[in-house]
Formats: C-alpha cells, structure tokens, sequence
C-alpha cells in the first residue's frame, strides 16, 4: 500500500520586503522558505499510519517546485517519508492551483496511491483548491478539512471526521483511492532533528520533468490557467492616534473623532 | 626502648594448627570473594560504551592523589564531615598499611628471604602509631554517627523531588540500613580490635617485655587497666582475646570480601572516578561519535565505561542535591538522584553473565531506576553539582546525552521544539529577521564596523539577547560607546552572526549545534580580527572550550576582563565613584565554567561600589534558571523559579541598592524576578556596563551617544 503527501514549500515575508518589478509578487529574496504548515500535519498522519501498520506502506511526498523546494522535502524525509518527488519546470512558474493539481494528479497516476494526503491550504497563498481539484482531476473520492482520520490497512474504505461550520462534525465513510485534504491539529507532527534532517540528505529526491509526468508546458503555467494574479500590493495603513492629556481630555478628544467618522461638523 | 630489642607480637600465639588453617583458608576465600566481586564490577564498566581519555597518565595519578590525600573536594561546603571523613580515611589506611605490614613480614618476607623487621623499636612505634590511627577512625566514625542520627543535615534525606511518597523508590530506606551497618561494621572492628589488645596485654601481663612496654600502645594498656581493675585473670583474658581474636579477624574480612558489592567500593570507585576527571567536563560537551547511528544515551550501555564508574563512585553525600537549582526550587530533579537511579539500573541489568534483552536496557521512563523526560528537562546544566561532586561525577554531560535521544524523539515542550525550529529557520531565537542582528546598532551616532568587510581589532560576538532583546540592546550600545571613546577598534558580523549554540546543545539538538557552529565559524574565518570579545557568558563558553572541537581556536574574551585591562591602561577615569551598595551575581557560564570570578568584582571596585557577597557567590552562584535551554520553557505556575529564589536572597542584604549582572540572559531573568518577588523599588538590577558608563559620565563631545 502506498500513501502520496502532496507537500508545498511555502514563502513567509522577511522584514523589510519588496514587491517585484512587474508588481505581481513579492521580491524572491526577500522571503523566508518553509514547509506548509499543514502540510506537516497530512505528512504526519501517513507517518501514523505507516509506523501503526508495522511494514508494508509506503509514504511517498511529492512537491511542485523549485529545487530549493529540496530542503522541506528533506524534511519529510527526516519525519519518515521514503520517498520524495520533485516536479518542476521553468514552464510551471505562474500556475494556479488547476494547473498544480493537473500536476499532482499525473503525478498520482504514476505513483497509484491507495490514499492521497494534502493539506487543508497552503498558509502563503490560501487558495485551498489544489487538493480537491486533483481529487477531481483523477475522478476519485475526496474529503476536505479532515480532523480526525480511522483507517486499518488493508480496508477499502476509512472513515474520518470533518469540521463543519458552527461546530458541527461529520463523520464520512470514503472509498480508496480517495483524496484527502488534512486539517491542522489532526495530531502533533513529530520534530525532526537536525541530524536527522542531515541523514536524510543521503536518501535521493526523484526529480521530474513535464514529460516524465506525459504533459507538456500548454498544461501548465500561465497558459495552463485560467486565471492569473494581477497585482500584489500591501493596503494603506488605517491611522493610530495615541490620546493624551487627562482622561476629560481624552474622552473630549475621542468624541470629536467619533462624530468626525459619523459626518457630523465639528 | 632499650632493652626491649626482641619485643614483638607473636601471631596467632596459643593457636592450634588447624585454627590457622582455618584462618588462612577464610583469609584466602574473602579475597577470592573480593576478586570475583571486582572482576563482576570491571566486567559492568566494560560493558558501557568506549571512550578514550585524554592527558597524560602521569597528571591524571598526581590529580587524583592531591584530591584524595589532601580531602580537599571532600571539605567543600561541609567541613565537618570532610574533617571526620580525613580521620577515617587516614586512620584506615595506616591500619591497613599496618596489617599489610605484618602480612609483608609473616607470609612473604620471612618465608622467602627470611627477613625480619617487626620487632624491637619498628615494633613499638608501629603499635603507637596504629593506636593513634584506631582512634583516629574511631573518632571520625562516631561523629558521622552524629550527623546521621541526630543533627541529620537535609542532604542525607534520601527523600526524591522526581518520585512521590508510595513509589517504591521514593526515599531507599535501603540506603540509610547501609550506611548504619558501615558505620558500625567499622566502630566494631576498631573496638573491638583495642578490646583485643587491652586483653592480649592482661593475658601476657606476666611477661615483662609485653607489660613493660605496654604504653607504646596506650588504648590497649588503659583498657587492660581497666580489665584489671575489674577483677579480670589472665585466664580469663586469655579466653577472651582468643574469641575476640577470631571475631575481629572474621569481621574485617567479611568487610574485604563485601567490598565490591557495598558502598565500600567507593574506596576505589571514588579514587578511580577522580582519576579519569575530566576538567572541562561540563564545559565541552562531547560530540556524537561517527560511528554512531543514534543520537545519545537511550540504553545503559550506551553510557562510557568511564559514566559507569562515575556511577559507582557517588557517595549519596548530596553535595549536588543541596546545591542544584532545580531541586531547590522544587523540580522534579535532584542530580543525586538521577545518579543513584541510573546506578541502580545498571546494577540490576549488567552485573550478571549475560546481558538481557535490549529492551530490558532502555533508561528513560518512570520506573524503578529509569529517568523520567521531565527530569532531564528540568535541568538548567548550570555546573552546580559537577562543580561540588568530591568524587568527580559528571551529571551534566550525562543528563545533556540522555536529552540528546529526547530531542530525536521530539520528546519536549512543544515551545522548545518551536525554538528549536526558530533558531533553525532564521538563526536567532527571537524569531527575528537575520537582517536585523545588527538593527541596535543604528540608534547609535557612529558607525560600528562591519567585520565582515574591513579588517577590526576586536571582534564582538554579540549574541542573541544582546542582539535582540530592547532591554539587552540599550546595554549593548553603551558598551559600544565605551568601547570607542576608549579607542577600540572593533566590529561585528551583522546578519552573517547567528546563535553562538551553547544553550541549543545544552537543549541536547546536537545537530543544529553542529549547524550553528559551522556557521559561525565559517562567518568568523571570513572576517580579520585578532581576538573575540562578547558580553553573553553563553557564547563565552561555547566559542572558548567548544569550538576548538569544529577547528576554531580563537582567543576570545567577557567584556569584564577587556574592560578592567582598559582601566589598567588609563582608557577609562573614574570622575563620578558609585557609593552604591551592590550585590554581584556570578554567572554559571562566566563564573564556575570559565573561573571568571575576579574581574567583575575589581570592575566594581574601581567604580567605588561597596561589594555585599551574597551567601551563594562564585563557584557556588545560584544559577538564574534560564541555562540548558530552560529560557525557552515556561517554568511551572504557581511554582517558585530559580530567579526568584535568588532575588529573595539579595533582598536580604539590608540596604541593598543594585543587584549587578554581567549577562545578558540574568538581565531578562532577574528583572523579570525583582517585579514578581514584590521588590521593585527595593533595588535595582543593572549590568555592570550600565554601573561602568554612571561612573565615567558622558563627556560633551560624545553626549550624543547613548
């Protein structure tokens, strides 16, 4: 049995960034590189479920990106990945999560999967599309936003648990191969060490290219999108004002305020 | 002593054949017991993992041989009980050496070579001096008696901070039956041993070369007074000295064949423990080895031959109980007993033939002899016990070993492998930018170079706390501004400086203390500089006695000590002297790690601070509780922290003004302590920069500076 986590290396800003020339980005260097967070989470609980099992699954983590990218999937080798995949091509650059899916998925055909783990979204982009629309793209059953996961190896179904709003729970029976989407807080990802992470650097990463995978740059980047960012830009910032004086002076202060944000004359 | 020419004893006078048979026939057993119970101890020790010592043979015996003959690390912080315990051991050893002196004569000497020396003058001081000695032992022996039962000092508690009253290892009352039936095992040999004596001499008061010359051994002549007075026959005394002739020898040599399977072995664990010391033992924690697939301690067996015997060597005296932080504040940590428990594993599990199964050898849990993880975390690695331990047990690379399988594990507080994460990501444990390691420095009207870029003097390792934390920044641009007006040139590595690493290997995450290491090393070889100098006593200590291990021998610094050489050079006057009342805290990297203790103090002196020594100063500096990592786990609420407890002390010092700190983590930790204690506005907390810069006042040219 085989288990396939979808894994994304995903930027955070560093202090003082840039929005790139064409102003559709961020300056790449002024980002901080990491693995999604949720993406801890689904690598997890097929970790789980392998250690749980005792032999016989393979946890296998494929990555859309650059070969940077390399350094989270060496994590999840150190967490207990076997394998890692990497896809990438200059022509994916400017993908939407459609695109990326299609990826995933004839990255999912390749590798046959019983199960295909994702994270709920990526925490940089928050699109948390990609998962479902490769579960789509395959045309196998899929959950969202899983919390709680029940499954024996061997079974041809698992049963799981999904957040609902206002509280409300949903227990699901899915049919394998399925995909899942895992929330954060399904369990508490293991810390891989340094030196584990070193070790893991002996374990080889698979890199493929768009023909590996049978699709050609149309599938991919701009023109395998249909939709594309426009413009990125930080928001003027509202205004502060620090009252001071006694507090009758404040609160005279804070009234003119309040009746300036109604209209009314001063 | 003329006329006594041929005075001797007579061994084994008035017995029969048979009886000396006998008697050699259980003298050769107890030895042969004695042997194998060595062999059994040894065949332990080897079965720990290997490790080569460093130094010489030679340095190693002369170390060892001061320690042991002069009792100094036993004096330490109880005098009394190192007083009592010289008098035992010289009082055994002269009697030893005695009995080993007749053995000499009677079963090799005269045998062989026919030589004979015990008699006459050799014989009569030789009685003399072992009478000194028995009471000697006698001596040190009923005042340990003392201590035990009736002035009872809370180190001997065997009582455990890690386990609750019920668990069936709670307070080993095992422990307390032993050392009684040493005790008393020892009075009785030596009683008994002069009660033979006095009733030799009643026995043979008819032969005068024995009578005549009975004072030379003046307990056995008063006692056979006494025996005398008491209507005793020599008859009588005969039958008595021959009955206790046989008890004493009996006794003694059941207590030679007990030796390797009692706390009596400490005779030679202790000494054997000292023997392999290693000095910077806390100071330099070991590496991984290559060869080694797991990181640190999981099994007993993966503890060096050399822990094994450290093991053996504790004497439960509680030295390091008394003296650990953790403990004191109410931790589930007594060092001692981390110790005690892993010796009582390694007991059960490799002292018979075969080994069990490796799961019959994992040290962490909570059963009986395993460690529990919140035991090893509650460490702070401050040195405390490896500093006070007389038989040179090292806790701290032992319990930092066991963490480092915790950390494989990802066994810890999720907030420290957040850290851990933190400091792997951006190189700094705030969480902050790398651009902005050097952002203190713009608040400041110069320039401060950038030692990645121009050659400087001095390099300064600033440091995490230093770097980041607003409160440590103000302290840094002082010292920056002291630093030029008295013309240091010197730089920093800006962004290219990471976490120095002391405190992540401490934490046991080896690997990201390799990481942190390198790269510092690489920034630093990039840059030209003559020596290091930092304010944080952790990178102090690492970048010192680590990083020679990575291939980096720097000269490097404490501000304290650059700073009182630019006094001596006349960089710095004194025109406005402190009258403060002041307190200085040691701290555990800069003062027992590195003996940093004088320089603060003369710094202080110079600034004409009045010094008020706290109880706990220099090597025995109470440690503020953010060592080992333990800045980034939240301390237990409701629970007394080590800061705390220290604050409390000082605030006892009546009129007090400044608690001074030379450390940027004692900054964060103790002012944080001074608002929670309830002694703000009491006194004050200041680095000792902040005291230098009041002292020398601004001048106008440079009043821009901070």
């Amino acid at each position: 049995m085989k288990i396939l986590v979808a894994v994304k290396q995903v930027a955070a800003l560093d202090e003082d960034f840039e929005i790139r020339a064409d102003g559709r980005d961020v300056e790449p260097d002024c980002l901080i590189r990491d693995l999604n967070e949720w993406d801890d989470f689904s690598l997890e609980e097929a970790v789980k479920i392998k250690e749980a099992a005792g032999g016989g699954i393979e946890v296998v983590v494929v990555s859309v990106g650059p070969d940077e990218a390399d350094e989270s999937l060496r994590r999840c080798l150190a967490k207990g990945a076997d394998r890692a995949v990497r896809i990438w091509e200059d022509a994916v650059e400017g993908s939407d999560p459609i695109a990326i899916a299609r990826i995933l998925a004839a990255a999912a055909r390749r590798e046959a999967p019983n199960f295909l783990f994702a994270g709920v979204q990526s925490s940089d982009q928050s699109f948390a599309a990609t998962g479902i629309a490769t579960a789509g793209l395959l045309g196998w059953p899929h959950a969202a936003v899983v919390a709680k996961l029940d499954f024996t190896p061997g079974a041809r179904t698992a049963a799981l648990r999904r957040e609902l709003e206002g509280g409300l729970l949903q227990e699901v029976e899915i049919e394998l191969p399925a995909v899942l989407t895992i929330q954060a807080g399904i369990n508490t990802p293991r810390y891989a060490s340094l030196r584990s992470i070193k070790q893991a650097a002996a374990k080889p990463i698979e890199v493929l290219g768009l023909a590996d995978l049978r699709l050609t740059a149309a599938d991919v980047g701009e023109s395998g999108s249909l939709s594309r960012v426009r413009r990125m830009y930080v928001p003027e910032k509202g205004r502060a004002v620090l009252l001071e004086g006694t507090p009758a002076e404040q609160a005279g202060q804070l009234a003119a305020i309040i009746r300036e944000f109604k209209g009314e004359a001063a | 002593m003329n006329g006594h020419g041929a005075v001797t004893r007579i061994l084994f006078e008035a017995f029969t054949a048979a009886e000396v048979r006998l008697f050699y026939a259980i003298g050769y057993a107890a030895i042969a017991v004695f042997c194998y119970g060595c062999y059994v101890q040894i065949r332990k020790y080897r079965r720990g993992a290997s490790l080569a010592l460093g130094g010489t043979v030679g340095a190693r015996l002369g170390a060892m041989a001061a320690a042991v003959l002069s009792h100094r690390t036993i004096d330490r912080r109880d005098p009394a009980a190192g007083g009592a315990h010289r008098l035992i051991f010289y009082g055994f050893t002269l009697l030893f050496i005695g009995t080993a002196t007749i053995t000499l004569q009677v079963d090799v000497l005269e045998p062989l070579f026919g030589i004979r020396f015990w008699y006459g003058d050799f014989y009569l001081v030789f009685s003399l001096v072992l009478d000194i000695a028995g009471i000697a032992l006698i001596a040190g022996l009923l005042f340990m008696m003392v201590r035990r039962g009736w002035l009872k000092p809370p180190k001997l508690d065997y009582a455990r901070p890690d386990r609750l009253p019920g668990d069936p290892d709670f307070n080993r009352p095992q422990y307390r039956r032993e050392d009684w039936a040493f005790l008393w095992i020892l009075v009785v040999i030596g009683c008994t041993g002069y009660l033979l004596e006095g009733a030799r001499l009643v026995w043979l008061a008819g032969r005068p070369q024995v009578w005549d010359t009975r004072w030379w051994s003046p307990v056995g002549a008063g006692l056979a007074a006494a025996l005398r007075a008491g209507g005793m026959s020599a008859d009588a005394a005969g039958a008595l000295r021959h009955g206790l002739w046989w008890f004493h020898g009996l006794v003694a040599l059941m207590l030679i064949a007990l030796i390797p399977f009692t706390k009596v072995k400490h005779i030679f664990t202790a000494a054997g423990s000292l023997y392999v010391r290693d000095p910077l033992a806390a100071q330099r924690l070991p590496r991984i080895p290559e060869t080694q697939l797991l990181p640190g301690v999981a099994k007993i067996t993966d503890l060096t031959w050399k822990q094994l015997l450290n093991l053996d060597a504790c004497t439960k005296c509680g030295r390091c109980h008394e003296a650990c932080p953790a403990r004191a504040v109410g931790a589930p940590l007594s060092p001692r007993d981390v110790i005690l428990s892993l010796r009582e594993f390694a007991n059960a599990a490799l002292q018979y033939g075969s080994l069990p199964e490796a799961v019959h050898l994992d040290v962490h849990g909570k059963a009986p002899g395993q460690v529990a993880m919140e035991t090893l975390w509650s460490c702070r690695t401050c040195m405390a016990c490896v500093e006070i331990c007389p038989v040179a047990v090292e806790h701290v690379p032992i319990i930092v070993q066991m963490r480092r399988k915790l950390v494989e594990d990802g066994a810890m507080d999720p907030l420290l492998q957040k850290t851990l994460q933190t400091i792997h990501k951006t190189g700094n444990s705030f969480g902050e930018s790398k651009r902005k390691r050097g952002a203190w420095t713009k608040a400041l009207p110069f320039a401060v170079k950038d030692a990645r870029k121009e050659p400087v003097d001095v390099l300064w390792f600033v440091g995490d706390y230093a770097s980041f934390d607003p409160r440590n920044q103000r302290v840094s641009q002082t010292l920056a501004s002291l630093l030029r007006e008295a013309g240091v040139d010197f730089g920093i590595l800006y962004d290219g400086e990471s976490n120095a690493g002391n405190d992540v290997r401490r934490v046991g995450e080896e690997g990201l203390y390799e990481h942190l290491a390198n790269a510092n090393i690489a920034a630093m070889s990039a840059a030209s500089f003559k020596s290091v100098v930092t304010t944080d006593p952790h990178s102090f200590n690492t970048i010192r006695n680590e990083y020679p291990d990575f291939g980096a021998k720097l000269e490097i610094e404490h501000y304290t000590t650059l700073l009182l050489r630019l006094f001596a050079a006349g960089k710095f006057l004194v025109t406005n002297p402190l009258k403060l009342r002041v307190t200085f805290h040691d701290p555990c990297h800069l003062g027992r790690f590195n003996k940093g203790y004088d320089a603060p103090r003369e710094l202080l002196a110079l600034l004409g601070c009045e010094l008020v020594e706290m109880g706990r100063c220099k090597a025995n500096s109470f440690c503020c509780g953010a060592g080992g990592g333990r800045i980034w786990t939240p301390d237990p609420v409701g629970s007394e922290k080590p800061a705390q407890n220290r604050i409390k002390e000082a605030a006892a010092i009546p009129g007090l003004e400044v608690y001074v700190v030379s450390c940027p983590k004692d900054l964060t930790m103790f002012e944080d302590a001074l608002k929670t204690t309830g002694n703000e506005g009491r006194f004050v907390v200041k680095e000792l920069i902040e005291l230098i810069r009041e002292a020398i006042p601004v001048t106008r040219r440079e009043e821009v500076s901070v």
